[in-house]
């Protein structure tokens, strides 16, 4: 059993676990309780989001570092707890390395780009919010298919490696215009409400709250890299939606 | 507030959090407890907008709630609490006040800018306080654990 596949199956278990929106603690403790638990015997783990780096010393002293990179993530909290059960079971049983890397891509391969459960929460979720900010039926009804839209540019088009922000700006735009337009239509009453509905499918609310949270547990690198990330993330939702506000002349 | 309007929040509320639930792609056996604990905090919300004039109050005591719950389903269910945590506190996330600061600003209106400023940051200031507290200390209490089992420093 080398050490190198040891450090190398605790980092890639660190990395999907970071890429599914895991808080950096959870993190790095999972790094060091998988090393240890293979008989590591000093376990140095540094990690901000997009960079983690973990030096790890055998019993005979000898020592081990790699390093992963970190592009983009998001939520996904099933396939979190899914890792995070794996980790237990990991330290709990000591499997062989190879069959717990490969129960760990089997974890991460499992996934469709369109998932009909994920797309009926999107459309759900625009029209309970836009009834929940003081929205009619109508608006919450109008809701429905611009956040329909939104999950297919997210699973299609984001997933190609568009970047983040013009992503974002890009679909907030879509977002107000067609919004406008139901009203202009006269299929829907407030604008502002489907926006709303709308909004809170795109906005970085939960990662801002995790940002601080990072940030008061001691890692202060990755809660600012965060918090500084959603802000860019909300101005980027501002600017989409101020081109259809100004073109349109008012809501 | 009418019964009706407070029963329209905790209704959709509810719904958006289960919704969500969907979102985050949480496991299908753990969505009727996330669900349930939107709804309990939409439930604590209407209390509290009624009790108090300030966002912020109003905005805390939801959010403690919410943080606890999910910390002790975290601790039943064996799973990360950002599983309960997201989905349950998902109601409180000020979108709509977030929108009309960004729409003030942008038809320029600068008065109703900063008010819609100030509110949104008391309401984000309630709500990150409430689960930070809890999630502070339970990572201090988990955290020293930790530390002790494997003496790092």
């Amino acid at each position: 059993m080398g050490a190198g596949a040891v450090l190398s199956l605790a980092m890639d278990l660190g990395k999907s676990m970071v890429k599914c929106g895991a808080e950096m603690n959870r993190v790095e403790e999972t790094i060091i309780r998988v090393c240890y638990a293979y008989g590591m015997n000093r376990v140095e783990v540094f990690s901000i989001i997009s960079m983690m780096t973990v030096t790890a010393f055998d019993e005979e002293g000898n020592d081990y570092t790699q390093s992963r990179r970190i592009y983009a993530y998001s939520n996904n909290l099933g396939r979190l707890e899914q890792l995070n059960a794996l980790s237990r079971s990991i330290c709990a049983e000591k499997p062989d390395v190879a069959e717990a890397q490969k129960k760990l891509e089997k974890i991460n391969s499992a996934e469709k780009r369109f998932r009909l459960s994920a797309c009926f929460g999107n459309a759900l979720a625009a029209a309970a919010f836009a009834i929940f900010f003081g929205g009619s039926w109508r608006d919450a009804l109008a809701a429905v298919p611009i956040a329909v839209m939104i999950y297919l540019m997210n699973s299609f088009i984001k997933a190609r490696g568009m970047n983040r922000l013009f992503f974002t700006a890009v679909c907030s735009a879509l977002s107000g215009f067609f919004a406008i337009m139901f009203v202009r239509l006269g299929l829907a009453d407030n604008a502002d409400m489907i926006m709303i509905g709308d909004i809170m499918l795109i906005i970085p609310g939960l990662m801002l709250i995790n940002s601080m949270r990072e940030m008061l547990c001691g890692d202060v690198m990755s809660g600012l890299m965060r918090f500084l990330e959603s802000i860019i993330v909300a101005l980027a939702i501002a600017c989409g939606f101020a081109v259809p506000i100004l073109l349109m002349k008012g809501v | 507030m009418e019964l009706k309007e407070a029963l329209t929040i905790i209704i959709s509320g509810l719904v958006g959090s289960c919704a969500f639930s969907l979102v985050f792609r949480v496991r299908k056996s753990r969505i009727f407890w996330s669900t349930l604990g939107g709804g309990l905090v939409c439930v604590v919300y209407v209390i509290c907008v009624n009790r108090f004039n300030h966002e912020f109050f109003q905005n805390l005591f939801p959010a403690l709630l919410g943080a606890v719950y999910s910390e002790t389903m975290a601790r039943v269910t064996k799973s990360p609490n950002t599983t309960f945590l997201a989905c349950s506190i998902i109601p409180l996330v000020p979108g709509g006040r977030l929108y009309y600061t960004m729409y003030y600003f942008i038809v320029g209106e600068m008065e109703m800018f900063i008010e819609a400023l100030k509110q949104t940051a008391r309401i984000a200031a309630g709500l990150a306080v409430g689960i930070i507290v809890i999630s502070v200390f339970v990572h201090i209490v988990n955290h020293r654990k930790f530390k002790q089992i494997y003496d790092i420093e």
